[in-house]
């Protein structure tokens, strides 16, 4: 038995984990103890992260759709017809009738390698991919005020916090390890502030917590920033010294008093008070947020919000001391920081600036286009206007994942050529063209960087099943075949040209990250150890910036004909399409179902039991699943997990986008829920005496 | 029993004549520090002095996936393990861990594919010198150092080792290769006794199992205390999965093409799926009935099924519990819940 150090899969915590090895199968895990995140433990997801990895239904050929069917083909067939497609759509329609989804499940080189791809030889900045759905926001909010958009802190420092606040984050069910840290900081004192519309297991733990209506965060940051204000707890000496901007966001906290704020959101005005003595007070005070925050139509306002908030009380850029945004997936960080954006390159640098593109141009030897390309949810638009021709899908499944599915569903229908690239047959494949077999993250080498920006090694431990390949393998065979070649010996290769033209990852080099737990970026250089906190002495950009932020309400509100708050997330033991997480045996044993969690005092009222079926639809869809009676959400609020494709949640959700980065509120839409007839028992058949089945 | 002197010079010659029929498995680090069990394939790379409290070796005879066998319309292929191993470097815990998880797997109904795996494996233990601060084996009998069954038992003397035989499957592996063991001399015996005293002496905790179980038992712990145990509790499965003595698993089938697997896995009583029946019922569904019952199984129930405690303080639920309620802890909050509430 081998026993190969790796990371986790699943979230963005990046735990440190062995798989274990006999006979060229992955039969266990066990966690790194001396890991600085997961310490030796780990969630039920990680735990069981080696059942998928030799599914049968693992795709093994690539396949192309003929006759409507997709028939088994070989690897040189299947690439030469997506070259020739490929290439036919752009001299046909331009390259920008291409659409291209890079993945936040595959590594860093893969990342870069289909950016590259997409823009030298596609010729197209059509690239985006899921972190448009999560934090999007944080990735624009963050960068206008700080200049850099992610974690600022380590999840090493949280224990010795003083003050933790957590708004929009089911922390313990969607990031247990960070929960862990919490739990481990309120154990040896600390206060935790919980903030969220729905009654998560973190709020067990909380000294204060605050159940705001949905959609009214911005309201509710205000309120407490004006509390901090009028009671003279503003860090005077750091807003001078290291923000600008204060005075015009000054004013417009004027109207944000506790009493109207309480209106607005429902939470005591006292409360409100209370949250912001605590938080601006205390030093060593942590804010952590997550989907709740960003996935609204005010989603980078939300996230404007928080920023202000830790700048007026100066809660930055020292350690236990910080704005940190969870992200959600494995390497939806690197996917980002790789630049599998329609506006950026890696780290950040902007197609618009001639000075990157110029760059990129010498380094790839291409022209590359200047304008900004299509987000995710913009694709399906431009599909559907017919603009749009021809997607590469790499990783994703959009037909479960986005907002509004009927559309999605018309838009893949409507494109003339699609191309998924999945270790599974997901949604989005059946749909596809062309599926090419993916390797997991236990059959190939190369980095994912973690939510607290830490670039993790991960190591092949087995071989992909049947003519199965690393996605960057395919991506270069496919580029060489379209008369750009690729060429390098393993990803060790592709770190090292990112490393040359992304100065946030100068030093990130694979031989570096071989002994220990990864590099923290930004690290400009092979000497430099890496940066546990971020913004210390100044910002990313220089002086922070206030950004004054109007309160607006979310896009769709209850009414008569759809009376209740739609909010949409995940649960403990899945994860979002569950292409992974529903082909094993004790996850899927956990919540093998669709439900609905309502409360039970509008359960009464509707005349619904626990467990009963009822129909939840909305202006887009509908769907029929079973309820589940809790009373973590409030009276007009209902829950659902997005997991499951036999209801799928997001064939509710409303794709209104976030005016700047175009988010999709999936936290917020309005749906009407109504019980299914309760179908009445067939009479119990006669019993059946044995002599009368005896043939005579 | 006769005890053995082996000069450590002489250990990886002697390792090295094991391994020629079978897979060496010890103690060996990784890349980043930690140390696992794993197969060895440079025996001087084996780690002489690790931490007292390692990963069990459950896996090797319980893996956490294993196919038991395989199947067609008309055949059915059983998958048995014929492969010999040695495990090198395990504890005392996990030997004693072992004979009562033979207890359940062998007794009554014996399961073939851990029989097979415990006939086909030589266990070479090491007496622990210094505990971990996790670790409370000593108040259960189950270490630092056992006086019976164990194959072969190693006590670390500095330049050599005393050697313990406890089963012919020892007798066999030492007397092979008699000529690298020596006659222990009386210094040698008066040294081993100094290391088992000094060991003992170095454990930071010591655990009542038996008063916490009365305790217990005499209705002394309520049930809000379990319920502010289990609001800990994030089901991860872990404390289920590292325990030497947990040996709960679901049986599943992989269709393939050509063939159906059906593979046994390891399954954990905190999930509430774990009691799901048909039409989606959940008798466990509370999680404080789940968390309970771990502990009852392990102090209440095991003592009443198998004889002696389902827990033999290793400790590694303590490593593993992201929320720290490991059986340690909990014990000893009884132990003080009860005690306030009779002094006050």
């Amino acid at each position: 038995m081998k026993k190969v150090p790796t990371v986790c899969p699943y979230c963005g915590c990046g735990c440190g984990l062995f798989l274990h090895v006999e006979g060229g199968r992955v039969i266990g895990v066990s966690p790194n103890r001396n890991h600085p995140v997961n310490q030796g433990s780990l969630c039920v997801k990680g735990w069981n992260c080696h059942e998928f990895i030799h599914h049968p239904d693992r795709l093994k050929t690539p396949l192309i759709r003929k006759n409507g069917k997709l028939i088994e083909s070989s690897w040189q067939e299947a690439l030469q017809y997506v070259a020739k497609r490929l290439s036919e759509t752009i001299s046909r329609y331009g390259p920008d009738s291409v659409g291209v989804l890079s993945s936040a499940k595959c590594t860093n080189e893969e990342n870069y390698l289909l950016m590259k791809f997409t823009r030298a030889v596609l010729g197209t900045n059509n690239i985006d991919h899921c972190a448009r759905l999560c934090h999007s926001s944080t990735v624009g909010g963050l960068a206008a005020a700080f200049g850099s958009g992610a974690m600022t802190n380590s999840i090493s420092e949280i224990k010795d916090a003083r003050v933790l606040f957590v708004i929009g984050s089911n922390t313990t069910e969607q990031h247990p390890m960070i929960a862990m840290h919490m739990l481990e900081a309120v154990d040896r004192g600390a206060t935790l502030i919980v903030a969220d519309p729905r009654r998560t297991k973190i709020a067990d733990f909380a000294t204060i917590y605050l159940q705001h209506r949905s959609g009214t965060d911005v309201a509710l940051l205000m309120g407490i920033m004006h509390v901090i204000l009028a009671e003279h707890l503003v860090d005077r000496d750091f807003v001078m010294r290291r923000t600008e901007n204060f005075h015009a966001f000054e004013e417009s906290l004027r109207e944000f008093t506790p009493e109207r704020v309480e209106k607005l959101t429902g939470v005591k005005a006292s409360d409100i008070r209370k949250v912001a003595r605590v938080y601006a007070t205390e030093k060593r005070s942590m804010l952590f947020y997550a989907m709740g925050i960003t996935q609204h139509i005010t989603g980078v306002d939300n996230v404007k919000a928080l920023a202000n908030l830790v700048m007026l009380t100066g809660h930055i850029g020292l350690p236990c001391s910080g704005i940190n945004p969870l992200r959600g997936q494995n390497n939806v960080q690197g996917a980002c920081d790789m630049g599998a954006l329609p506006n950026v390159y890696t780290g950040y640098q902007k197609v618009t600036d001639p000075k990157a593109r110029r760059k990129f141009e010498r380094a790839w030897k291409r022209r590359l286009p200047e304008r900004a390309g299509l987000t995710v949810v913009e694709m399906t638009e431009a599909a559907l206007e017919g603009r749009l021709k021809a997607m590469y899908i790499m990783g994703e499944n959009p037909l479960l994942s986005d907002p509004d599915l009927n559309r999605v569903r018309e838009a893949m229908e409507k494109l003339e050529f699609l191309v998924v690239q999945d270790i599974f047959l997901s949604e989005t494949a059946e749909f596809a063209d062309v599926v090419l077999p993916a390797a997991t993250f236990a059959e190939k080498n190369g980095t994912f960087t973690n939510t607290e920006r830490r670039v993790q090694l991960i190591r092949r431990a087995v071989l992909p099943p049947g003519g199965a390949m690393p996605d960057w393998k395919i991506i270069t065979g496919l580029s060489s075949l379209m008369g750009y070649p690729m060429q390098y010996r393993d990803t060790y290769e592709v770190m090292e040209e990112i490393a040359l033209l992304t100065p946030s990852y100068g030093g990130i080099l694979h031989y570096r990250l071989d002994n220990g737990f990864g590099l923290q970026w930004p690290c400009p250089d092979r000497d430099h150890p890496g940066t546990p906190y971020l913004h210390r002495k100044k910002f990313a950009r220089g002086l922070g910036t206030f950004l004054p932020v109007q309160f607006r309400m979310p896009a769709e509100l209850p009414d008569e004909e759809f009376p209740f708050v739609l909010n949409t997330g995940r649960t403990g033991v899945h994860y979002h399409t569950g292409t992974m997480c529903r082909r094993t045996t004790v996850l899927e044993r956990e919540e093998p179902e669709p439900f609905v969690e309502i409360n039970p005092r509008d359960a009464e009222k509707l005349e619904i039991r626990e467990g009963q079926r009822v129909r939840v639809s909305s202006r887009r869809g509908s769907i029929v699943l079973r309820a589940r009676l809790r009373d973590n959400t409030s009276e007009g609020v209902v829950f659902i997990p997005f997991h499951f494709r036999e209801a799928a949640a997001n064939l509710l959700t409303n794709p209104a986008l976030d005016p700047e980065v175009k988010i999709p509120e999936y936290k917020v839409c309005a749906v009407r829920v109504e019980p299914l007839e309760v179908v009445k028992r067939p009479k119990r058949p006669r019993r059946v005496d044995i002599e009368e089945l005896r043939i005579t | 029993m006769k005890g053995w002197i082996l000069p450590k010079n002489s250990l990886s010659y002697w390792l090295r004549q094991l391994r020629k029929d079978s897979d060496l498995i010890g103690p060996l680090r990784t890349p980043d520090g930690d140390i696992v069990f794993e197969s060895v394939e440079k025996i001087h790379e084996i780690v002489l002095d690790p931490p007292a409290s390692l990963p069990s070796v459950k896996e090797f005879f319980l893996p956490q996936y294993e196919t038991v066998f395989v199947f067609k319309t008309d055949t059915v292929r059983p998958i048995q393990e014929k492969r010999k191993r040695v495990i090198f470097g395990l504890r005392s815990c996990d030997v004693a861990a072992l004979r009562l998880l033979d207890r359940f797997f062998l007794d009554s109904q014996p399961d073939p594919y851990y029989s097979e795996r415990r006939k086909n494996t030589l266990l070479i233990s090491v007496v622990c010198n210094r505990p971990d601060p996790t670790c409370f084996c000593v108040g259960i009998g189950a270490g630092p150092y056992l006086k019976e069954g164990f194959d072969i038992q190693l006590t670390d003397l500095g330049d050599r080792y005393m050697v313990e035989i406890g089963s012919p499957r020892g007798r066999r592996a030492v007397r092979e290769y008699s000529f690298v063991f020596q006659r222990p001399r009386k210094t040698d015996l008066e040294d081993q006794f100094e290391v088992q005293l000094s060991s003992t002496a170095r454990f930071q905790q010591r655990i009542n199992l038996e008063g916490v179980r009365s305790l217990i038992l005499s209705q002394r712990v309520d049930e809000g205390f379990w319920q502010e145990v289990a609001n800990r509790c994030i089901q991860c499965g872990g404390c289920v999965y590292v325990c030497p003595l947990c040996s709960c698993f679901t049986v599943t089938d992989r269709v393939y093409q050509e063939h159906i697997e059906r593979v046994r896995l390891w399954d954990a009583c905190l999930f509430k799926g774990f009691t799901r029946l048909a039409g989606g019922i959940l008798p466990n569904d509370a999680p404080v009935s789940r968390t309970k019952r771990w502990f009852y199984h392990k102090l209440i129930y095991y003592p009443e099924g198998i004889g002696g405690f389902g827990c033999v303080g290793c400790g590694r639920c303590a490593v593993v519990c992201p929320s720290k309620i490991d059986m340690a802890t909990v014990v000893l909050n009884i132990k003080r819940v009860s005690e306030n509430a009779v002094s006050g």
